[in-house]
């Protein structure tokens, strides 16, 4: 087993990580705000890192093209993704679970 | 390859646990974000299994999912909003 294939299973593995932490937070955290944080780190760093490592394990030139389109698109659009699910989430009346602080509230006037 | 193994069982895991928010979760946010989750993890055990099946379409396959994962959490967080940007 050479090194490359050594430090792409770590990383496959760390990114598999992020996903265990992201489902727990899913499970776990109080509202949907809390969850849709915890899945916003697991699209962007996740799937980087399971790739980057799939591609250590399968190198090539063509491949190493491809992942880095992915790993470009995925930072750029995951971001956009979970940010686009958390502001409909707040239009359409999700509940906080705490309310001390909504710097999001208009009083009723249109967003 | 033992790494793959256990990054697979992992992924699984999670995968299952979205599930569970998914069919659980009490607001409807909450099922979209565990769908998203979820996208997420099966674009991930597409890469291990297309790596560890030693595929030749791997990344094209990856590439093409993490775009569609794009538009299924756009499109359906305009589903959560009934249409209205």
């Amino acid at each position: 087993m050479s090194a490359l294939e050594i430090v792409g299973q770590v990383l496959v593995v760390l990114g598999a990580l992020v996903f265990v932490t992201a489902a727990l937070g899913v499970v776990r955290f109080p509202d949907a705000y809390t969850r849709i944080s915890a899945v916003g780190t697991a699209g962007g760093a996740g799937i980087v890192l399971v790739v980057v490592g799939a591609l250590l394990l399968q190198p090539g030139v063509s491949a190493a093209v491809k992942v880095a389109l992915i790993v470009a698109l995925q930072l750029a659009t995951s971001s956009v993704g979970t940010m686009a699910v958390a502001r409909s989430a707040y239009l359409s009346g999700t509940p906080l679970r705490r309310t001390h602080y909504d710097d999001l509230d208009t009083g009723g006037a249109p967003r | 390859m033992t790494g793959i193994d256990v990054a697979l069982a992992l992924l699984v895991v999670a995968c299952l646990a979205s599930t569970y928010r998914m069919i659980a979760g009490p607001a409807e946010a909450d099922r979209v974000v565990a769908a998203d989750l979820l996208l997420f993890g099966m674009v991930g055990i597409i890469a291990l299994v297309g790596v560890r099946t030693a595929s030749a379409a791997t990344f094209d396959i990856v590439l093409v999912a993490s775009m569609i994962a794009f538009l299924g959490a756009l499109s359906l967080a305009r589903t959560l909003t009934r249409g209205n940007r």
